[in-house]
This record gives structure tokens, sequence and C-alpha cells, in this order.
């Protein structure tokens, strides 16, 4: 029990009722409002993904919402500047919960091609200022690669699973489950 | 053309300029002109009285010297002049904005990049740097920095 | 009437919008202070920087060809074209040589970036301006380019294809028919975009008259590319400084006359077309031969000097400008961005605007701000 509410993360019921939840988790997952929010190249590929060829519609994740009071994915799209990760951190703030965050792209999940020795202007992962879920590598990542990483957060979302743990970037069921 | 009229009336304006002529443009510039940064402001009100425009502003930081470069260009083919100065490490050199509005952005950012003020520039707020920066970073002192040269090292006397 | 609750009446008050960084139309994390009179913009401070990422500090630590992935991702829209002009103002450094096949592909190649470039820009100014549908008609067409690319490239948006002597790979054959199967289907698709978005009455509306930039201001600020040519200047670098071989190949650089968002619009419309009929040339033309050049040094060491580059990239006149020490990393890379004199110059061109028309005047600028901020 410690240890359950210990990961959870803030802003969640202590009190959970399994089928209940289960079928809200499933909701969730289902209908992904990511928000419109780019910050370098990545911003392209994610657009490229709604756009007519991949179409992030077939996975229900294609409500692009440029409010952050309204969605319920952050898709952190390329390099965080220093002058940006207060801008950054203040949007994740004013999603409402429960919320998830992916890392799209080498500059969110590292600084990418731009963290070297002495380096000023950005900050090195978007892992530092806020929780991430799912990182998706690529510089960009392709439009694939971010539809691969949106389902693998539907799965996650969908076996309810406490929220940034780190895990492997595939597909997988859980045992028993169909 | 305008390039070769305004050699002539920078000649005139500054007797004792350094020129570098440069008519194949292999350097992409066709008038290279060192001046006193003193003189910089009536070059570029002569420019711009002759219908160019500023394409940058840059700064190069050797370890004796700070030296100032303006490209300037019009519209038409090869005639880009650039107006150099140097600029001791504690110099205020005057700014441009009244004669090229496109200049306050400009020299902000050398500001920026190089701790260089610009007197005459009434806002003189760091552009591409956090507001609370500090810190100047194409300084050669700054970070990893390579080596820092001598002006004289890379251009000769 | 004074109400002490909410202060003086409305029409005293200068009211302050901050737009962005996160907005859907500023095009990336730009942000703007708009002092407001009611819906009439009275001041515009655009405050940038939140895509600094260093570019220039990274260009005088690194190697020349360990710098040259970067140069894709300054303005990640026209990648290609940024790669092209430093691999360029590098070979003009070092005195490299580049085989002639070498260097229509990279005419090819870069003439490609510079139309998805405008389609993407085509795409997303409608967008902001309430049209959905073109945005997904030009992403389709720009996938085409972006497929042509990635077969050649192996990136679909940030290219390192153009290297110091050469290209990384040669084409083949499927290259030259994508190519001419995709010049195919836009003569039809021009057709479309002409009748559809063009003569569309709201479309006019919201950009004739909208934001006009004169000649004088134009100049004033530094604007080149698109905008500077919808004022009347005909002005391209491509054929005021031919570099490359642009001098080979027959086009026209077209110009509108009224500086309004309109016909910045129409410009980029018409370079497209432009854009095609070299492609279309090039493509003829393009010789066997070798790709590269043999024998370039991982470690490129150009002489004492420096070097100004300038070419036109989609938004405008690019320069880099390398100072070499002799070494192997340049003294000094500056690079000249278009976008950062285009966006000057809404400080004069917001004011006494309304707020709706704020969106199309910045649309319709095509800035990148990655670009300006480096």
């Amino acid at each position: 029990m410690d240890e359950k509410v210990r990961q959870r993360g803030p802003g969640e019921p202590a009190i959970q009722f399994a089928l209940l939840d289960d079928m809200l988790n499933l909701a969730r997952a289902n209908s992904l409002w990511p928000m419109t929010f780019g910050l370098a190249c990545c911003a392209i590929e994610m657009m490229a993904a709604g756009a007519a060829r991949f179409d992030l519609d077939r996975i229900g994740a294609g409500v692009f919402r440029p409010s952050p009071r309204q969605s319920d994915v952050m898709i952190v799209a390329g390099t965080i500047s220093r002058k940006m990760a207060p801008a950054v951190q203040m949007l994740w703030d004013q999603m409402p919960n429960p919320k998830w965050c992916i890392a799209m792209g080498n500059c969110a999940i590292s600084g990418g091609p731009f963290e070297y020795e002495g380096q000023y202007a950005i900050v090195p992962g978007a892992h530092l200022i806020i929780p991430v879920d799912i990182v998706i590598p690529g510089c960009p990542p392709r439009p694939e690669a971010l539809i691969q990483g949106l389902l693998a957060l539907e799965d996650k979302i969908t076996r309810g699973e406490d929220r940034n743990l780190l895990r492997r970037f595939r597909r997988v069921r859980k045992e028993g489950s169909q | 053309m305008k390039a070769d009229e305004m050699e002539k009336a920078l000649r005139e304006e500054f007797p004792g300029a350094l020129f570098a002529v440069d008519e194949s443009g292999r350097n992409g510039v066709r008038y290279s002109v060192l001046i006193a940064l003193s003189g910089m402001r009536k070059a570029a009100q002569i420019l711009n009285a002759a219908g160019f425009f500023l394409e940058t502003i840059t700064a190069l930081d050797f370890s004796d010297t700070f030296e100032l470069v303006y490209h300037f260009n019009c519209y038409e083919p090869k005639s880009r002049i650039a107006l150099r100065a140097l600029c001791g490490k504690d110099q205020t050199p005057s700014s441009l904005v009244d004669t090229f509005r496109g200049a306050g952005w400009l020299e902000r950012e050398v500001h920026d990049f190089f701790g260089i003020s610009f007197s005459g520039n009434p806002d003189m707020r760091s552009l591409l740097l956090p507001e609370d920066a500090d810190y100047h970073p194409l300084l050669k002192s700054f970070g990893k920095s390579g080596d820092s040269h001598k002006r004289e090292d890379i251009y000769g006397k | 009437m004074e109400n002490e609750q909410f202060g003086p009446p409305a029409a005293e008050q200068i009211y302050t919008l901050n737009l962005g960084p996160q907005h859907p139309s500023t095009h990336g994390v730009l942000r703007i202070l708009l002092d407001l009179d009611g819906e009439f913009i009275v001041k515009a401070d655009p405050i940038i920087g939140y895509g600094h990422r260093g570019h220039e500090k990274m260009g005088e630590n690194r190697l020349y060809r360990q710098f040259l992935p970067n140069t894709s991702r300054m303005d990640y829209l026209s990648g290609m074209l940024y790669n092209h002009g430093f691999v360029l103002a590098v070979e003009k450094l070092a005195g490299i040589d580049v085989p002639e096949r070498a260097r229509y592909i990279r005419v090819i190649a870069s003439e490609l970036n510079r139309i998805s470039s405008h389609l993407l820009w085509f795409g997303t100014y409608l967008l902001d301006l309430g049209g959905f549908t073109p945005f997904l008609y030009a992403f389709d067409d720009r996938e085409q380019i972006l497929d042509i690319l990635d077969r050649v490239s192996g990136s679909r948006l940030t290219y390192a294809y153009c290297r110091f002597g050469g290209v990384t790979r040669d084409v083949d054959a499927g290259f030259v028919d994508m190519t001419r199967a995709f010049l195919k289907r836009m003569e039809g698709r021009w057709a479309d975009y002409e009748n559809l978005v063009t003569k569309n009455i709201i479309f006019i509306k919201r950009t004739k008259d909208i934001g006009v930039i004169d000649r004088e201001l134009a100049r004033q600020y530094g604007v080149t590319g698109p905008n500077l040519r919808a004022c009347g200047v005909r002005f391209d670098v491509r054929k005021a400084e031919p570099y490359e071989i642009y001098d080979r190949f027959d086009f026209e650089v077209p110009v509108c006359f009224n500086g309004d968002a309109l016909d910045r619009y129409k410009v980029r419309f018409l370079e497209m077309l432009q854009s095609c009929r070299i492609i279309d040339q090039a493509l003829d033309h393009l010789p066997q031969g070798p790709f590269q050049t043999e024998k370039i040094p991982l470690k490129i060491k150009p002489p004492k000097g420096e070097v100004y580059f300038p070419f036109e990239s989609a938004r405008g006149l690019t320069a880099y400008y390398l100072v070499s020490d002799g070494g192997t990393n340049p003294y000094r890379c500056h690079i000249r961005v278009p976008s950062f004199g285009n966006l000057n110059v809404i400080n004069d061109v917001l004011p006494d605007t309304l707020i709706a028309d704020a969106i199309s005047i910045l649309g319709s600028m095509d800035v990148i701000i990655p670009e300006i901020d480096r």
C-alpha cells in the first residue's frame, strides 16, 4: 500500500475501483488529446503525423488542442531552451490530471545534438523539468515512430500502470490478458 | 554601380580607411572597409542615403580587441560592402538604430553574445538569452573555448 | 461612469495581451506582447530567444564536418538549402572542387526542398486563417517530396545530404522518375490551389491590404526573400549573385507590388512554379560522372581568411560568415538569417491593425523561430 501511494501521482484518488478504473483507462487511452505545442523540428513531424498520410485520428489521438486545459498528452517536440523551460513547466502544470508526457526526439530526451561540454542554451532532457512517460528517439523521429509511441502510451494507460516507470519501448501484453 | 559610387564617397569621407577590393566576389564582399569606430555612424548614413540595407552585424572576439563587422547590401548584383571597425574591450560603439531601424535587434544580439553595449540604442534588453543571463557565450573565454588569437594572426598587420 | 471595482472605462485602458510562447499561430515559440486598445494593436513587442540553441558557439567548437548536421536544424523547413549553403561556403573557403553531376543533384534537391517549405507554409497559413482542408492537401503533396528526398538522403526533414565535394550518395533512375512524376502531379494541383484558395473570396478578404510593407520599410529592416519581392523589389540571390549553377537555368523572379499579405502569398505561389521549372531543366541536363570529389580529408583545414557566402533560402537572403584561423574548426561562425529581419519588421507593421489580422500578418511572413534564435 505504501509503495502504491508513493508511486501515485498527485491528484489521483487513493481509493480505486478496479473495474470502473479499467473502463475509464480504456476510454482515456483511446481518446488522447495532445496539445498543439511545438518547440522545433520535431513539431513538423508531429504535424505530418496528424496530416493526410499518417492520420493520428486512426488511433484516437488526432484531436490537437491549442489549450493545455483541454489536453491530456503533452508531446514535447523539440529542444527545450533554458528560456523556454519555465514556460514548458507552466504548461504542464496547467494541464488537468490525468496527464501524460511524451518526449519526442533526441533533444527532448537528452539534449540530442545540442548537448556538449560547455553548452549553455538548452535543458538536456524534458525529464529534468517534467515527468516523462514515453520517449521516442530520432532526430526527428519519423511520424511512424510517433504513432508507435502513442500506441505504447495507450497500452500503458489501458493497463493502468503508475506513470513514470522506466519501461521498454515496445508494445507488450500483460500476461493473462488477451 | 552603386557600390563603386559608395567606394568613392567613403574614400573621400575617410581618407585613412583601409580598403580591400574584391571584384571577383570570392569572399562574397566587394569592398571591405576598415574605418575608425567613431566614423561608423557617418559611414552608415552615407550608405543609407544611397539605398543600401543592413544585412547583419556581428563581432569577432580577438584576444586583444573586438572587431565589429557590418555587412551592407543593395538590390544590385555583387555590391556588398563590409564596414569593419576595431572596438576595444571597454569601448562603447554608437548605435545605428536611428539610421537603420533593423539595427536595434542586431545590436541587441551582439550585446547578448559579446557583451558590447551600444550607446544610443534605447532598448538594450537581452534578445536571445534569458532576461537574467549574465554571461556572453560567444566570448572565447566562455565555456570550452577554442584558441584565442590576436587579430594580426588571422588578418595580418 | 467611473467604477471603483473595475477601474476606468475601457476606452482609456490599454490592455496588454501576451501572445505565446505557446500559441498555435506563432509557428513555434515566438512570444509577442501586444498592447491593445480595444481590438486595435497599439504596440507590438516580439520577444524571441525561446528556441536559442547556441548554433554559433557550436560552430566554433566543432569541426566543419561536425557542424554540417546542425545547419539543417536551424531552419528545419529548408534544411537542404541551409546544408547546401554551408557546404558551398566551406568549399569556397577551402578551395574544394565539385563534380558537375553533384552540382545538378544539389540544385534539384534544394529546389525540391524549397517547394516543400513553401507548401508547408501554404498549409499552415491557411490553417491560421481558419481553413483546415488546404493543410491536408499541402501535406499530401509535401509527402511526395519527402519521399523523394528520403530516398536519396535517408532523412525526411533534417538532411545532411550535401557534403564537401559532392553529395553523400548518387541518385538513380528511380529518383528521376519520381521527381518527374511529382512535377506532373503538381501541374494539376497548382490549378486546384488557384481555384480553391487564390480566388476564394474569404481568403482575399482576410489578406488583401493587410500588413502592407512598403519598399522603404523593407529596406530599413533588411527584409529579404518573398516578403521583399512582394513589395516590388526584384531581388533574388540566385539571380543577383548566382551561386552553384543557378546562372545556367532559365527562370524568373516573380514580384508583386502591393506588399500586403495576399501578395506575399502570390509570390510564394509563383516561386513554387519557378522551382518546378528549374528542376525540370536540371533533370534534362543531369550529366553522368562522379558525384563526389575523391580524397576530402576528414578534418578540413581551410587557409586563414574569411568568407561571407550568401544564398537564397526559402525565406530570403541567408549567409554564412566563416572566419578561419587555419585550424580544423572555424574561428567564428555567424549566420545571417532572413527571418530575423522579416520578423523584426512587424514592430512597425502590427500597430494600428486588428488583432485578428495580426495572426494573418504573422503567418504571411513565414518566419521560423529556431532560425532566428539559432
